[in-house]
């Protein structure tokens, strides 16, 4: 029994945060922005992985939302210069 | 590995590439040198896939490919300027795989000296000419060349009530090279980002205090934006430096071989369009160059002799790529628009290799002068 609590914690904590922040990014001009930008995102603790696409200027984050939170993945969009809105927020399975 | 006949490649590429040039060289100075890329896409994971596309020279009057021959690894390559400045290009592509990604390119190109007599520019200035269809698009706004706001002010402020176009062409020119500065910390030849270069503001105070840095993209950029707003066809003009000057060595160099390694050596000049006399030459931004390096004043005597010589010539120790901005390459990469086109440009999946690197990217390129 106590083991399956463990697990059902674990779980919880491994997967049940899990979000994708979908954030429109202003000021990207060329698509050596989309590396500054996927560079400094990815670099931010709880970032699982980003995408960062020029011609739509969108950034797709999926990150653990016990580590980290739509205000730090913006912090770390205007770090590298460039100002980041959030569009959606989405659990992620 | 895949081999291309040269001489097939050589005539694809001059038929790919008739640019039309009405210029008049004052100088017969030709010049030879062979240009050898060498790539190495690297990405730091095991098996990757990656795509290339490398600018590639035109054939005009004043510059020529005598020879081109390419090989490599690649899985599919193409040559072509399917793009809406017609910017020859260079594309390979490799397969997600273990193995280096390996292409090699040498190319022959003969130079002339390139000049417009100023006679002629005055002349067909006084004509008043109206513009060919072709080249209007080059009065228009980019994504980095405003033509609106504060640019349109600060050009109106430059040119006053000055009609003529050429002389407008030429207060333009001589307010950017005495209020810009070469910018040592720009990286590569820098973004081009008119915008972000003149912000608004008083205009009266731009115009006598405003000194703007940046590399020769963004000198080139200003240029081009203020000509355009003046209602003149202007454009910048990428490309890279191939060795030697005869003027002075901040504009290029070679060994006592006549060799040098050019793999950072990309530089953008500029073109405006004067109807009766064409596209002429200019290069604004290796005026703030010279100073820097040789540590001079705008009114040096030795700076003032390439101010009048860069109004309407280049000397031909560089060859042109394109033109284009903000545009699309073929076959369209995942990120685009692309900015400028005066460096290789290479993906893996969705990230952008830095060209500004070479060594990571990786790139080398050399030329060699042949005498």
């Amino acid at each position: 029994m106590k083991k399956f609590l463990f697990l059902i914690i674990f779980m919880v904590f491994a997967f049940g945060a899990k979000k994708e922040a979908i954030i429109i990014v202003d000021g990207m001009t060329c698509p050596l922005c989309t590396t500054a930008v996927k560079s400094s995102l990815k670099h931010t603790p709880g970032v699982i992985s980003a995408k960062v696409i020029l011609h739509n200027k969108t950034a797709t984050v999926i990150y653990d939302d016990t580590k980290t939170n739509p205000k730090k993945l913006l912090k770390a969009i205007e770090i590298v210069g460039y100002k980041g809105k959030i569009k959606e927020i989405k659990d992620v399975k | 590995m895949k081999r291309r006949d040269f001489l097939k490649a050589s005539a694809a590429i001059g038929a790919l590439s008739a640019v039309p040039s009405m210029s008049f060289a004052n100088e017969d100075e030709v010049r030879k040198f062979r240009v050898q890329y060498f790539f190495n896409i690297k990405y730091p994971e095991k098996e990757y896939p990656a795509r290339l596309w490398n600018p590639m020279p035109y054939n005009a009057d004043y510059q020529h490919v005598r020879v081109l021959n390419f090989n490599g690894n690649y899985n599919k390559y193409d040559l072509n300027n399917n793009n809406e400045y017609s910017a020859n290009t260079f594309y390979a592509e490799w397969d997600k795989s273990d193995m280096p990604k390996i292409a090699l390119m040498e190319m022959v190109i003969e130079t002339k000296y390139r000049s417009v007599p100023i006679e002629k520019i005055e002349w067909a200035s006084k004509q008043n000419l109206p513009y060919p269809k072709e080249v209007k698009k080059y009065l228009l706004p980019t994504a980095h060349i405003p033509t609106t706001g504060i640019i349109k002010e600060l050009a109106d402020k430059i040119v006053g009530n000055t009609k003529d176009r050429f002389e407008r062409v030429k207060k333009i020119y001589y307010w950017c090279t005495a209020h810009t500065y070469r910018d040592k910390k720009v990286i590569g030849c820098g973004k081009g980002d008119v915008k972000k270069m003149v912000k608004p503001g008083n205009v009266e105070d731009i115009y006598k205090h405003g000194y703007f840095g940046g590399k020769c993209t963004d000198l080139s950029s200003l240029f081009t934006a203020l000509v355009r707003a003046a209602g003149i066809p202007a454009r910048e003009v990428f490309g890279i430096r191939l060795g030697k000057s005869h003027f002075d060595k901040a504009l290029g160099k070679s060994d006592k071989h006549g060799f040098a390694n050019i793999t950072t050596w990309q530089h953008c000049r500029a073109e405006y369009y004067i109807p009766g006399a064409g596209w002429i030459p200019t290069d604004p931004a290796d005026i703030t160059k010279l100073e820097l390096v040789e540590g001079l004043k705008y009114d040096d005597p030795k700076v003032q002799t390439l101010v009048k010589k860069y109004l309407h010539s280049w000397e031909m120790n560089w060859m042109a790529f394109n033109h284009a901005r903000d545009f699309v390459l073929y076959p369209r990469p995942v990120q685009y628009p692309l900015n400028m086109f005066g460096y290789p440009y290479a993906e893996v999946n969705d990230d952008v290799l830095n060209y500004y690197v070479p060594k990571s990217f990786e790139y080398k390129i050399t030329s060699q002068e042949l005498f």
